[in-house]
C-alpha cells in the first residue's frame, strides 16, 4: 500500500489538487455559500483523475504486481486523504467563526448558511456524493468523465438545500452561532460523518466491482 | 518446459473475436508473435497480462493459472508496448523511483547498467523523448526487476537500424539467461536474426506454431524469407 500511495502522490495527482485544498479556507468568506469550498476541494481531485488518465496510469498500475481492487484502493484512498485536509482546513476555520467570529456582522447578516458544525457534516456528505456519483461512475469504464457531470448536479442540489435549509419554519437551528445548539448540530455533524462513510463504501465497492470486469 | 500455457483463450468484441488460441513458450526461447494489424496480437497479449476478461480459456504461468495468482505472476514478468508513453510528464527517474517499490526483486545496478546501454537520461520526461527512446525506456522498467519472461508489443518499432540491432542482442543474452521471451513485430527480418519459434496469428485463430526453422521449411518455398512467407500466407487466408 506504500508503495501505492507513493505512486499516487508522485505520478498520479496534479498540483492543482493540493493547491484546491485551500479552496476549503472559503469557509471565511462572508455572505458566499460556504459548501462551494467542499465541491472545489473534490474538483482538485478530479484533476488528478484526468491527469492519470492522460498519463496511461490506470494500465501502468494494473500491469504493476497488484491486485485490481488495489487500483480502486489507491484511488479511494488519495482522494479520501485530500477530502480529510480539505475537511480539516473547513474544520479550523469553521472554530474560528464559531468561537472567535462568532459575534462579527458579516457572519450574523447572512442571507446563507452559517459555518457551523451542520456545515461541516454537509460538506463531508459532499465529498461521499463525490466518492460514490464521480469515482465509482468512473470505474464503469475507467475513462470517461461524464459522472463528473452527474456530481456536479447532485452537489449543487445539495448545496442549494444546505445553503437555505434554515429559513424553512422549525429549522433555523441548523443555522446556529457560535454554540447555540451545540447538540443538535453535533448529531447532525455525525450524521453527515456516517452518511459520508456509507457513500464512500458503496462506491469504493461498486468500483471494484465494475471495474474488475471492463476490459482496458 | 513450459513457462506460458494459453488454452483455447476465446474473446468476443461485436466485430472482432479470439477463437480458442492456444500455444505455450519454452523457458528460455524466444518467440516472434506475427499477424498483421487487427489480426489479435494485441489482443492475445492484453489477454496474457489480464487486461481483457476471456470469453473462455485459461491462460497459465509456471503452471499457476493466472487468475488466481496474478501477483506473484507480475512479480515475475515483464511487459513493454512500443506505443504507449506512461507519465509524459514525469521524469523517468520518478517513474523508476515509484516502480521498484512494487517488485521484490528490483535490480539498480542492472536498472543504471540498461540506462546506459540504451543511452537514457533519468532527469528526461518520456514526452522530450523519441517514440525508440520511449520503447527502451519501458524496456529498462521490464528488465529491471528480474523478469523471467517478457512479454513485448512491438518492441523494435521506432528504433534504428542500430538500436534494433543493440535490443536484438540483449534479447539473445536474457535468452541465454533462461528468460522467455514473447514479442509481436511486423519487422520480421528481426526474428530471422533472433527467434527460436514462430507464432503465426490471423483472423483471430492461431494459424501456424512452429520452431523457427520447421515453420520456413513448412510453409516457406526455397529462398523466400520471413517476411515473403508472412505476406504470402497472408493473401492464401485472404482468398
Amino acid at each position: 500500500m506504500k508503495a501505492l500511495m507513493k505512486k499516487e502522490i508522485r505520478l498520479s495527482a496534479s498540483v492543482l489538487t493540493y493547491i484546491f485544498i485551500v479552496a476549503g479556507a472559503m469557509t471565511l468568506i462572508p455572505g458566499y455559500p460556504v459548501l462551494c469550498g467542499a465541491f472545489f476541494v473534490t474538483l482538485g481531485i478530479f484533476y488528478s483523475f484526468q491527469n492519470a488518465r492522460e498519463a496511461n496510469d490506470i494500465v501502468y498500475t494494473i500491469l504493476l504486481p497488484i491486485a485490481k481492487r488495489d487500483v480502486v484502493k489507491g484511488k479511494f484512498i488519495f482522494s479520501i486523504m485530500i477530502e480529510m485536509a480539505g475537511f480539516l482546513v473547513m474544520a479550523v476555520l469553521t472554530i474560528l467563526r464559531m468561537t472567535v467570529f462568532s459575534e462579527a456582522a458579516p457572519y450574523r447578516e447572512n442571507a446563507l448558511m452559517n459555518a457551523n458544525p451542520f456545515f461541516l457534516g454537509m460538506a463531508l456528505i459532499i465529498f461521499g456524493l463525490f466518492n460514490l456519483v464521480f469515482i465509482a461512475g468512473f470505474f464503469k469504464t475507467a475513462y470517461k468523465f461524464t459522472p463528473f457531470v452527474s456530481y456536479i448536479i447532485a452537489t449543487f442540489l445539495t448545496i442549494g438545500i444546505a445553503e437555505t435549509a434554515h429559513h424553512i419554519p422549525n429549522l433555523s437551528p441548523v443555522n446556529a452561532f457560535g454554540t447555540e445548539h451545540l447538540g443538535l448540530q453535533l448529531i447532525l455533524l455525525s450524521a453527515g460523518a456516517a452518511i459520508y462513510a456509507i457513500l464512500t463504501i458503496i462506491g469504493y465497492k461498486t468500483s471494484c466491482r465494475r471495474f474488475e470486469i471492463i476490459d482496458l | 518446459m513450459n513457462i506460458i500455457t494459453l488454452e483455447n483463450v476465446c474473446k468476443n468484441y461485436p466485430a472482432f473475436s479470439l477463437k480458442n488460441v492456444s500455444f505455450s513458450l519454452e523457458k528460455g526461447k524466444i518467440t516472434g508473435f506475427i499477424g498483421r494489424n487487427g489480426a489479435g496480437k494485441t489482443t492475445t497479449i492484453k489477454a496474457m497480462l489480464n487486461l481483457i476478461h476471456l470469453d473462455g480459456g485459461e491462460i497459465s504461468y509456471f503452471g499457476l493459472p493466472l487468475l488466481k495468482n496474478e501477483n506473484e505472476i507480475k512479480q515475475r514478468i515483464g511487459y513493454s508496448t512500443g506505443t504507449v508513453s506512461w507519465y509524459p510528464r514525469r521524469t523517468l527517474h520518478d517513474i523508476i523511483e515509484v516502480t521498484k517499490g512494487f517488485y521484490r526483486n528490483w535490480n539498480d545496478e542492472e536498472c543504471r547498467r540498461y540506462m546506459e546501454l540504451f543511452g537514457l537520461d533519468e532527469n528526461k520526461k518520456p514526452m522530450e523523448l523519441s517514440e525508440g527512446m520511449k520503447v527502451k525506456c519501458n524496456l529498462l522498467i521490464a528488465l529491471s526487476h528480474g523478469s523471467e519472461v517478457l512479454i513485448l508489443d512491438e518492441p523494435t518499432s521506432g528504433l534504428d537500424p542500430f538500436s534494433r540491432d543493440e535490443l536484438l542482442e540483449v534479447f539473445r543474452q536474457l535468452k541465454e539467461n533462461g528468460v522467455t521471451i514473447l514479442f509481436s513485430t511486423h519487422i520480421t527480418s528481426d526474428l530471422e536474426r533472433c527467434a527460436d519459434n514462430i507464432l503465426y496469428i490471423s483472423h483471430g485463430e492461431i494459424r501456424a506454431d512452429a520452431a523457427k526453422s520447421e515453420f520456413m521449411e513448412r510453409y516457406g518455398k526455397p529462398d523466400e524469407t520471413l517476411e515473403e512467407i508472412f505476406l504470402r500466407m497472408e493473401r492464401e487466408n485472404k482468398k
